[in-house]
């Protein structure tokens, strides 16, 4: 079972401040060596929870095609340095070097982001957040957004099947359509979703939600070697950029 | 530890008017119940049992606006103006829609949210969520993430997150809607073990009067927000002659099988394993299929695949030329497209099946042509939906759980509507947990549990039932 892997064994909390860390050094530390080691880091840490890299590399499909637009935008845009193509578009090392950069910093952003969210279970790392003294309220909030992202799908799902049982055609060929697919599709998910939120209060209140100011977190969080393991990766990242900043890595 | 605070509920002439109706939701009701009893109301859709069970957990007028009067007194307080959330402390409701009432992502941390609420030491409140888990035969799904549970474990999830509350007094709003038959029986043993051995008040919501049977509780009939009868616990009642559910004369049908409508030829379903492998059947016109099982059986599954909204795995599945498939979903409100009653019912054609104000009077919404469709209630939705599913002529009508939430009078309706349908040469499959109504209604019975199915005739079918133990499954029970 690829939920007992790796990352997977992680607690929330560790996961979460390895992806910030993962992130703040792409962010902070513009170097090539950098950014390709942590991608490499990442790649090796979803396959050792569980995915194949295969599976790997068609997650990033879409993600790497953004990353190449980025790449040829960044590549035509900055003139520094040797050029190496003069026309019809003036192609320099200054602009592939930032052009690479830009493409790397987004996938390792990108794949690192995608590789949390697969393997944190979110009530967890709520709890986490709670734990750590974030006010409760908050910690909620984040369940219930991830709470409503299936029920949009499953609304949207049966919308459509109403809509074909119903022989409601919907398409988004020109303007009028498009109102139409807003009226027959949106609205009614919209609708239900109101609804949703009311009843959803109604109930978090119907069980004492915020009657105290604090309330239990009741959930033991295992202890996991991957936890320590989670955070000695964070903390190797961040002496590697160091190590980049002061040595002038590009 | 229980307080020995005693918690008898003292209604007295409360009014309750919502700003967006004429007529006054419950209309000067009065009723006294006393610790630890339990008291089943019952009374036709609409007529205001959910706007009581609402307005007793403080959430009318407070978090859905109302014009309320009269009192509503717990041990001899009155709750007007006590936070919901304060009154949860003492009075815990189960909602009507098990899918409104879920609010976290695991069915583990969804039972622990209420005793979290109440700061309760964490050991306490892990031995609740283990025992609420337990009571309600959900144990194995204490991992599972809520999104993916069906509707039956939908219900239990809900139904143990409020006991694990440990309420005095509990509020069931429709406890058997989406339940399957054994559930039925597993739910009340438990809510009478629960409410005798401590102590505590049950007040239940419920169209079904047979499946509380285990509670032996004292009833009251509402009607248009009043109460019109009461009757003392343990009284035999004759359901049809007080218009509740719970016992089905129906003539026979008149019609004959025809040619097939459709062939189902090996097909397999599931999702993560096959609820079901090689199942085939034919079903001819003028007949009807009603199918029942467990919940998570794979009964909407089917019904999906009938409508080719879904394909199988394995298999085929053949119409007759010609079929027009009509499809009444379990929820009405995703069939739900108009801004106005009216508005839907045009957009479903019934200008030519006799016009808008026929329409309208068939499904007996004559009124309420300019409400929004979903202000409605569940029992109007639901005739709405079926009466623009029937304006396109389906001769396959295919419908889900078309009785939750429907009072004697809504099934006899439906029932009528199908049948007119299977008398034209169509075919009806009903997917439903009432089995006393499945035995009357069903020319043949499909059984559907996981990697089991049985088909045919109704007696076959109930008779192979008890042989194998599911005698929750046989009308009998239900007798």
């Amino acid at each position: 079972m690829t939920r007992e892997k790796g990352l997977h064994r992680s607690s929330p909390m560790a996961s979460f401040v390895l992806l910030l860390v993962l992130v703040g050094v792409v962010l902070a530390v513009p170097s090539l060596i950098v950014e390709g080691a942590i991608l490499l880091g990442v790649a090796c840490l979803a396959i050792i929870s569980g995915d194949r890299p295969a599976q790997f590399l068609r997650r990033l499909r879409f993600v790497t095609l953004f990353a190449l637009v980025l790449f040829i935008a960044q590549a035509l845009s900055i003139h520094t340095g040797r050029i190496f193509v003069a026309s019809p578009v003036r192609i320099t090392a200054g602009g592939l070097l930032a052009g690479a950069k830009m493409a790397l910093r987004f996938l390792v952003i990108l794949s690192a982001s995608a590789l949390f969210v697969r393997t944190t279970d979110p009530d967890r790392l709520a709890q986490g957040l709670i734990r750590a003294g974030i006010p409760y309220r908050y910690g909620y909030l984040l369940i219930l957004a991830l709470r409503f992202v299936p029920f949009f799908q499953d609304e949207l799902r049966s919308v459509r099947e109403a809509q074909r049982v119903r022989g409601i055609e919907v398409s988004v060929r020109s303007p009028r359509w498009i109102a139409h697919a807003a009226r027959y599709t949106f609205v009614p998910v919209l609708v239900s979703g109101l609804h949703r939120v009311e009843s959803i209060a109604i109930s978090m209140k119907g069980r004492c939600f915020g009657l105290y100011s604090k309330r239990t977190t009741s959930r033991e969080e295992p202890r996991s070697g991957w936890s320590v393991v989670a955070l000695g990766i964070a903390g190797a990242a961040i002496a590697l950029a160091a190590v980049a900043a002061r040595g002038r890595w590009t | 530890m229980l307080s020995s605070e005693r918690f008898d509920i003292a209604i007295s002439d409360l009014s309750v008017r919502y700003p967006d109706r004429d007529s006054e939701a419950l209309a000067g009701f009065s009723e006294t119940i006393a610790a630890g009893e339990v008291v089943a109301v019952a009374g036709p859709s609409g007529c205001g049992k959910t706007t009581l069970c609402r307005t007793l957990a403080g959430f009318v007028p407070s978090m859905i606006p109302a014009a309320v009067s009269g009192d509503v007194c717990l041990g001899g307080n009155s709750i007007r103006g006590v936070a919901p959330e304060a009154l949860a402390t003492r009075i815990g409701l189960v909602q009507q829609d098990p899918d409104a009432q879920i609010c976290t992502l695991s069915a583990w941390q969804e039972v622990a949210f209420g005793p979290e609420n109440l700061c309760l030491p964490a050991p306490e409140v892990r031995a609740r969520v283990e025992r609420g888990l337990a009571e309600l035969g959900i144990a194995h799904l204490r991992d599972r993430v809520t999104t993916t549970l069906s509707g039956g474990e939908k219900q239990r999830l809900a139904i143990a997150s409020i006991l694990a509350m440990e309420p005095r007094v509990l509020l069931f709003d429709e406890p058997t809607a989406n339940l399957d038959p054994r559930g039925v029986q597993t739910l009340f043993a438990t809510l009478s073990d629960f409410g005798r051995a401590e102590k505590r008040t049950l007040v239940v919501i419920e169209h079904r009067i047979d499946a509380l049977r285990a509670l032996a509780p004292r009833l009251v009939l509402l009607d248009r927000g009043k109460t019109v009868e009461r009757y003392p616990a343990r009284e035999r009642i004759d359901y049809a002659e007080v218009g509740l559910r719970g016992a089905w004369a129906l003539p026979a049908p008149e019609t004959t099988s025809g040619s097939p409508r459709i062939v189902v030829d090996r097909i397999s379903f599931g999702y993560d394993e096959a609820l079901w492998r090689d199942l085939s059947f034919t079903l001819r016109e003028g007949e009807v299929l009603v199918v029942i099982g467990p919940n998570g059986g794979g009964k909407t599954s089917l019904l999906r695949l009938l409508a080719g909204l879904a394909s199988s795995r394995t298999g085929t599945i053949e119409r007759a030329r010609g079929t027009q498939v009509g499809f009444v979903f379990q929820h009405p409100h995703h069939q739900i497209f108009e801004r106005t009653v009216r508005q839907e019912i045009e957009l479903g054609n019934l200008r030519g099946a006799g016009g808008v104000d026929a329409g309208l009077l068939d499904a007996r919404l004559a009124g309420l042509e300019d409400a929004a469709p979903l202000s409605l209630s569940l029992g109007e939705q639901r005739r709405l939906t079926m009466a623009t599913t029937l304006a396109r002529r389906p001769n396959l009508l295919l419908l889900d759980e078309p009785f939750i939430g429907q009072d004697r009078r809504n099934v006899l309706w439906m029932i009528s509507r199908l049948r007119e349908v299977v008398a034209a040469g169509g075919t009806a499959v009903l997917v439903t947990h009432d089995i006393p109504l499945a035995a009357a209604l069903a020319d043949r019975v499909l059984y559907l549990d996981r990697g089991v199915y049985l088909l045919g005739p109704p007696d076959e079918v109930f008779g192979r039932l008890r042989d194998l133990g599911e005698t929750a499954f046989t009308p009998e029970a239900w007798s």
